[in-house]
């Protein structure tokens, strides 16, 4: 990427966006009403992040990300139920069983562009819904995996960390955002993260200038499934409960529509997404049953009037309030630019 | 070894029953400028697209470097020293002319450029490159501006621009000049045979004055086929070219 960004207090730059991450990280809990709020946004910027790694990054629309996001929740609920494992293994294995659906596919719906391609992932969604429907004695079926656990963090017996108070979860939670979040930075804007943003602009020059590009995608995909496998597992150990939803059509869409609300292209903006549809439906679904939508009518006026979503629309606000203080506004703001 | 950089034998493209490409036996000798002309829809485009791996070619060879490439995909020929720019501008229009450059550098580390653990900064052999790039198409000023934001003549530059980043022995250039205005063509005239200096060119070209002032070889293609080849003052004088092609200029 360009050394040079647009954002306004040097965003751009790694450190300061991770001190940001931070400071969201500390100021969550202390605004919400209960730290499974917070915890359960970090899960959902976790997923949304992984969506924008194809969505904003690649320019894949991925419906498949339910898919990852379901077997990361049943893959570590019976790891830890039938094999025992604890959570790093859990989560762990969780990543795996993301990563090495999303290889699947993506092998093969990446064979196919633009609209082929959505549909593609649309099908392997269907599927995947209806088999873990019909394994009902591994998944539940329709009721869900019951009695998933949330193990603590022990060394030889002893109790590391103490994760069954929901304030304990929720940092642990953080830690492991700060440190994928921190990550999926640095891969963006790695020799392999340039690249996608290449394929995103234009495909066909970036296999003429000597990119497989297939490598490429299928390599994304895999990362956005293990990351989003994890997140599917934390969601069963939060809940203690692994329901069918997690896998169903629905899922992918609710993803896809933090990614999108956050802004594309911006991770920060995913957990804006995250945090803004989260908290929405829980305050809303209180009031009033048939919320979902005014979820659609939100998608609407951000698609409509908010290109950049959540992201571009505070990094626009920031940059005006900066420009009317400082005197002289030269430079013409470039909002293309990517993180 | 052979003289002849890259040699064709009897290559054909067919679009169905269709031969855009029918029979072309082309050789291209090491450090010249080759030009292919042609009217309209004599098979120039469709053969570059053989060339490049585009498209599959239907029947024939494509020897580069003695070596049949025919089956390689487009992103494995940049590899071997080839590399192409487009008739219709195709860049990276939201990235800085700069990253654009840069990507077209790393291009030639293939599957080099999967690394996703280290920097992009770290490699600075492509920032360096991407800045020599810079200078010789005179756009070093224009460096962060994003591509997108170029004038149509900066455009067709980075365009071609782009093609010798990844250092090629072969440059293909599809008619670098299509839709310059008449004050830009100059520009891209020096810097086409400023390439010819450390590249060997392919070009296809339609502006005739170019044509003629910096080939040292012309293919005149007609139909699918070679119709004359020769020198400049050998195709200029050609009877056929006159009829087939100058005629219809005209
Ligand atoms: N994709 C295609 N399918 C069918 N015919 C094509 C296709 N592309 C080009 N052609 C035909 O092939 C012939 C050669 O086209 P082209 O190679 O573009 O010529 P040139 O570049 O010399 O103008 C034309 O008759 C054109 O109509
Ligand atoms: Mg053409």
């Amino acid at each position: 990427m360009s050394n040079k960004t647009a954002l306004p207090m040097g965003l751009g730059r790694t450190p300061a966006l991770l001190l940001l991450v931070l400071a969201s990280l500390v100021a969550l809990p202390l605004i919400l009403p209960s730290a499974t709020l917070a915890t359960e946004i970090l899960i959902f910027a976790l997923a949304a992040l992984a969506c924008n790694l194809l969505l904003g990054y690649t320019g894949l629309l991925s419906f498949g990300q339910g898919i990852f996001f379901g077997v990361g929740a049943y893959g570590a609920a019976l790891l830890m139920i039938h094999l025992k494992w604890g959570m790093l293994g859990a989560l762990f294995g969780a990543a795996v069983f993301g990563a090495f659906l999303a290889l699947l596919v993506g092998a093969l719906a990446i064979r196919r562009t633009g609209i082929y391609f959505v549909m593609l992932t649309l099908a392997f969604s269907q599927m995947a819904y209806f088999l873990a429907y019909t394994l009902s004695g591994w998944t539940g079926g329709d009721n869900g995996l019951l009695d998933v656990p949330r193990p603590n963090i022990e060394i030889a017996g002893h109790v590391l960390v103490d994760l069954a108070d929901p304030r304990h979860f929720y940092v642990f939670v953080a830690v492991l955002f700060l440190l994928i979040f921190a990550g999926a930075l640095r891969v963006i804007r790695s020799p392999f993260g340039s690249t996608l943003l290449a394929i995103r602009e234009n495909e066909t020059r970036a296999a003429a200038i000597g990119y497989d590009t297939r490598h490429f995608k299928i390599l994304v995909f895999m990362l956005s499934g293990a990351i989003t496998g994890i997140a599917g597992a934390l969601y069963a150990m939060l809940l203690h409960f692994a329901p069918l939803s997690n896998i169903d059509l629905m899922m992918s869409e609710n993803i896809l529509i933090m990614t999108i609300v956050g802004g594309t292209g911006s991770l920060f903006g995913s957990l804006l997404g995250a945090g803004a549809i989260v908290v929405l439906g829980d305050v809303l679904s209180e009031l009033w049953p048939r919320w979902l939508m005014l979820l659609g009518a939100i998608l609407i006026l951000v698609v409509v009037f908010m290109r950049g979503g959540l992201w571009g629309g505070l990094a626009a606000l920031g940059k005006r309030l900066l420009a009317s203080r400082t005197a002289d506004d030269k430079a013409p703001a470039k909002t293309k630019e990517t993180l | 070894m052979s003289d002849y950089l890259l040699e064709t034998r009897n290559l054909e493209l067919a679009y169905g029953p269709f031969k855009a490409v029918a029979g072309v036996d082309l050789k291209v000798r090491a450090g010249t400028i080759h030009t292919v002309i042609g009217p309209n829809g004599a098979g120039k485009t469709s053969l570059f697209h053989c060339l490049t791996g585009e498209r599959q070619a239907t029947a024939g060879k494509i020897l580069f470097n003695d070596r049949d490439i025919i089956r390689k995909p487009s992103h494995g020929r940049v590899a071997l020293g080839m590399a192409r720019s487009f008739q219709l501008t195709s860049l990276f229009q939201n990235l800085s002319v700069r990253e654009n450059l840069r990507l077209a550098a790393q291009g030639r580390d293939g599957l080099g450029a999967l690394n996703f653990w280290r920097s992009v900064e770290h490699k600075r052999s492509h920032w360096n490159t991407a800045d020599q790039v810079l200078e010789r198409l005179k756009l070093t000023a224009r460096a962060e501006t994003l591509a997108g934001e170029l004038s149509h003549g900066q455009q067709r530059v980075l365009e071609v621009g782009m093609s010798i980043c990844a250092k090629p022995t072969l440059l293909m250039l599809d008619e670098p000049t299509s839709g310059m205005g008449i004050d830009d063509i100059p520009v891209m005239t020096d810097l086409i045979s400023d390439l010819g200096r450390d590249h060997t060119v392919l070009l296809i070209e339609h502006n005739m004055s170019i044509v003629m002032s910096i080939s040292q070889r012309i293919t005149v293609m007609s139909h699918g086929q070679i119709l004359v080849e020769g020198t400049p003052e050998q195709v200029r004088n050609d009877e056929r070219v006159r009829t087939a092609y100058l005629g219809e200029a005209a």
